[in-house]
């Protein structure tokens, strides 16, 4: 039995046939339930994993479809629209979902309509029904008002009118009842009715292109996963090829003989179709998960689905076999490097028009990064740049400035004589600058203070090390002396 | 060195001889400067240990100091895992340096190949984020041709570099960790030598702050900045200008090698290093440029005329580092 709160007290909110037996009753409160039988089970009710629990058997229903969708805290909708003759025609499909629902320990209610109306009302009032095309209109009839997924109040008030089964308000004059009832009332009866269309919204997008595979027994080993994963890519390729297109993001679903559903995902960094390299990558995946998939009794089915695609550039290969690949290796090992330790494992830095030294270069995962498609252009060295001076700049740079005590300077606005970084003193033995870098009022807010200017010093301490200083604001400026930082350290 | 010429030359003369006998050639050996080798061999031959295969002539990487590439025999093994260390985590922009200016030289062969930096997070934490920015403007690797990978663990950053030293499409791959990990044991490095070895491209382990332990590379060498010359203008060098950077480099193991020190400069717009020798500097430059900072004193106080590079911790003789810097239990190498 399955408690709740709702208002001040502690009332049930589900129970089973056994309490049901001793005459409990749902709302009732869990004072007069104890009072009545104090052996009972009372479950504080949780509905987050009441939704978790929802959620899984929604992904372990995509083995019927692809298009599943959540119906409230207790339902699902299965848009079957082209499925059921892979499972033996309606009849043998809604029999293996109800016999496998058993199998996994639920009492499962469902019902198979042309509208999802007409299937919601067959589901919840009539159990286990398959309704016919057509005969909507005969199966809601008879059913309560709740049958049409009015809201309580609606219902209500029909009632209190007299209308109290569903065919009754069917047989009502249309333009009273939108008049008095309000439009939600006919636009549910007429999307039960199949007048009106309505869409199902799925959980998950659709995949373009997905195969599966059935297995009348199991797998559990990680290898054979692999294996069937590059026997799926194999079929997968075919259809690839027909569209001309390559997989830019490839999922594959583990179904688990006891309902549990993994789902392992790939991002490519070009279009890929070819099977054993699909195979690879799913070998990182599969390698850095190894933990987390729990393969229990094994999984007896197995889909690969192209998440997204794009075009694919053919590419001849000369008579030696040689392809002239532009990158094609590194993306693969950098897509492999991603499978197994995630998006930012490998970086590729891209210059930002900015004169912030931090700003000026960002730091990108490899896939977000633009590609090059053409060969590096050098400028022409013997073109004088349009500055002679090239402001030197550091070879490493802290990602963030790292604070550094700085006693005293020769002058107010010179170098430091000695600095304090890490608990380590530095003598600086020479010193050049300052550069002054400014901030970038334009991204500033508006309102917002200005950021102080930076004054930076190229710094050589006594051991000959260099290092990139700044010193934040000015001496003059501001009340509070300026802050020195260690930005850089230089060759 | 107590071990002297003629003995050395024994030696030479010893093993040239079975390699004849058993008819292979292996590893280049170049005779040090000073030995002369008048048995009757050309002396630019190289000079033979027992393995298997020959090395190509464009195997090795040429630094460009010519001293430091006859000590390590015609440069750096291109095929191979280099080790170069750095005492301290703060000599990191040395180390990294040095090891970028090499990759220049490795580019400027293959300039379209990109490179492979990978790091663990507490390195790119503690020595920084390599800047693409300055790696453009002093050693010409454009933003496109760097790939940076950081990774949360060591066990990651290996796995990562083995797949990488694999790659051809790589011109090389830097891994940079701290300290002296367990990990990184004479099986790890031995990985990551053959499959350098495999694929023909250089790795380059860095490691700041690390001991130096046995590791499969043939060659480490110990990185230290050095303080830069002055700026050359037209007038002269500019007081108290810092230059071009400068490293002071240490062989610390070389199959080939005696233990050295070297001190280096690298040219940013010539990209060629530059040997710089403190008899030549002074005589070239015999103006105080650099303020005695190391021993204390305030510049005012400096008496005379101070040099840029005092005795303390230069080398001691010849190329040998400091009694400092040499530990006691590590005698001169023996060549073999």
């Amino acid at each position: 039995m399955i408690s709740h709160r709702q208002g001040n007290a502690q009332r049930i909110a589900a129970l089973d046939e056994r309490a049901e037996a001793l005459h409990l009753k749902r709302g009732m409160g869990i004072a007069d339930a104890r009072a009545m039988h104090p052996s009972i089970d009372i479950v504080e009710a949780d509905p987050e994993a009441d939704r978790r629990l929802l959620e899984g058997l929604a992904d372990w229903c995509d083995r019927y479809t692809p298009l599943v969708a959540l119906d409230g805290i207790d339902g699902l909708f299965l848009d079957v629209t082209g499925c059921t003759h892979l499972f033996g025609g309606e009849r043998s499909m809604l029999d293996d979902i109800l016999s496998r629902f058993f199998q996994q320990g639920f009492d499962v209610r469902a019902g198979l309509a042309a509208t999802p109306g007409a299937a919601w009302a067959a589901a919840r009032f009539s159990g286990n029904h398959i309704v016919p095309g057509g005969e909507e209109e005969a199966l809601l009839a008879p059913l309560p008002l709740a049958a049409l997924r009015i809201e309580p109040e609606i219902r209500a008030s029909l009632e209190s009118v007299g209308l109290r089964t569903a065919g009754a308000v069917m047989a009502a004059p249309r333009a009273p009842l939108a008049r008095r009832f309000g439009a939600t009332l006919l636009l549910r009866l007429d999307q039960a009715l199949g007048r009106l269309d309505e869409a199902v919204s799925p959980r998950l997008p659709v995949a373009p292109l997905s195969v599966e595979r059935h297995l009348s027994d199991p797998v559990v080993l990680t290898d054979d996963i692999e294996r069937l994963v590059r026997l799926l890519a194999l079929t997968l390729k075919t259809d690839l090829e027909r569209r001309g297109e390559g997989a830019r993001t490839l999922a594959l679903l583990l179904f688990r003989v006891d309902g549990a559903v993994s789902r392992i995902a790939v991002g490519t960094s070009r279009p890929l179709r070819e099977p054993l390299l699909i195979q690879r990558l799913f070998h990182e995946r599969l390698a850095a998960l190894e933990q987390d998939i729990d393969a229990g009794y094994g999984f007896d089915l197995v889909r690969l689905s192209v998440l997204s695609a794009a075009a694919f550039d053919m590419q001849q290969s000369d008579l030696a076999g040689e392809m002239n690949d532009d990158g094609a290796d590194i993306a693969l090992f950098a897509d492999r490097i991603r499978a197994r330790l995630g998006e930012g494992a490998v970086l590729k830095p891209v210059a930002v028009e900015s004169h912030l030294p931090e700003r000026a270069v960002a730091v990108l995962p490899f896939s977000e990064a633009p590609q090059r498609t053409m060969p590096p252009k050098k400028p022409d060295k013997n073109i004088p740049p349009a500055t002679v001076f090239r402001p030197e700049r550091p070879i490493r740079l802290f990602r963030s400035p790292e604070p550094i005590e700085v006693p005293v300077t020769e002058i107010p606005e010179g170098p430091p004589v000695n600095f304090r970084w890490r608990h380590a003193l530095y003598r600086v033995a020479r010193a050049e600058g300052p550069e002054r870098i400014a901030p970038e009022w334009w991204r500033q807010e508006q309102g917002q203070e200005d950021a102080p200017t930076r004054d930076y010093f190229r710094i050589e301490d006594s051991d000959g090390r260099r290092y990139w200083l700044y010193r934040q604001g000015l001496y003059d400026a501001s009340q509070a002396a300026p802050r020195w930082f260690m930005h850089g350290i230089f060759a | 060195m107590a071990m002297n010429a003629v003995a050395r030359e024994t030696v030479f003369a010893l093993r040239r001889q079975i390699a004849k006998i058993e008819g292979t050639l292996a590893e280049r050996l170049a005779a040090p400067a000073g030995a002369s080798l008048d048995t009757g061999v050309d002396t630019d031959v190289t000079i033979l240990r027992r393995s298997v295969t020959v090395a190509p002539h464009d195997a090795f990487l040429r630094t460009g100091a010519e001293r430091l590439d006859a000590a390590l025999s015609g440069g750096l093994p291109k095929a191979a895992l280099n080790e170069i260390h750095g005492a301290e985590t703060r000599d990191a922009g040395a180390v990294a340096g040095f090891t970028l200016a090499l990759i220049s030289l490795i580019l400027r062969q293959q300039p379209r190949l990109p490179v492979l930096w990978i790091g663990t997070a507490e390195i790119f934490r503690e020595a920084g984020f390599p800047y693409a920015k300055g790696l453009d403007a002093c050693f010409d690797i454009e933003p496109e041709q760097l790939l940076f990978s950081e990774a949360p663990r060591l066990a990651d950053a290996l796995w990562i570099a083995e797949e990488a030293a694999r790659m051809t499409a790589l011109a090389a791959v830097i891994l940079e960790i701290r300290g002296s990990p367990q990990r990184l044991d004479l099986t790890a490095t031995r990985r990551l030598h053959a499959r350098a070895q495999n694929a023909g491209r250089p790795v380059f382990l860095l490691r700041q702050a690390g001991e130096a332990e046995p590791t499969a590379a043939p060659v480490r060498l110990i990185l230290s900045a050095a303080p830069a010359a002055p700026r050359e203008t037209i007038t002269g060098p500019l007081a108290g200008s810092i230059g071009r950077p400068a490293f002071t480099v240490s062989i610390g193991k070389s199959r080939t090698a005696l233990p050295g020190q070297f001190t280096l400069e690298w040219n940013p717009d010539e990209h060629i290093f530059e040997e710089r020798r403190a008899q030549e500097e002074r005589a070239k430059n015999p103006v105080p440029v650099v303020p005695a900072s190391r021993r204390g004193k305030d510049i005012a106080a400096a008496p005379g005329a101070v040099l840029a590079f005092p005795t303390v911790g230069s080398p001691a003789a010849g190329d040998q580092p400091s009694p400092r810097e040499r530990a006691a239990h590590r005698r001169p190498r023996r060549a073999g």
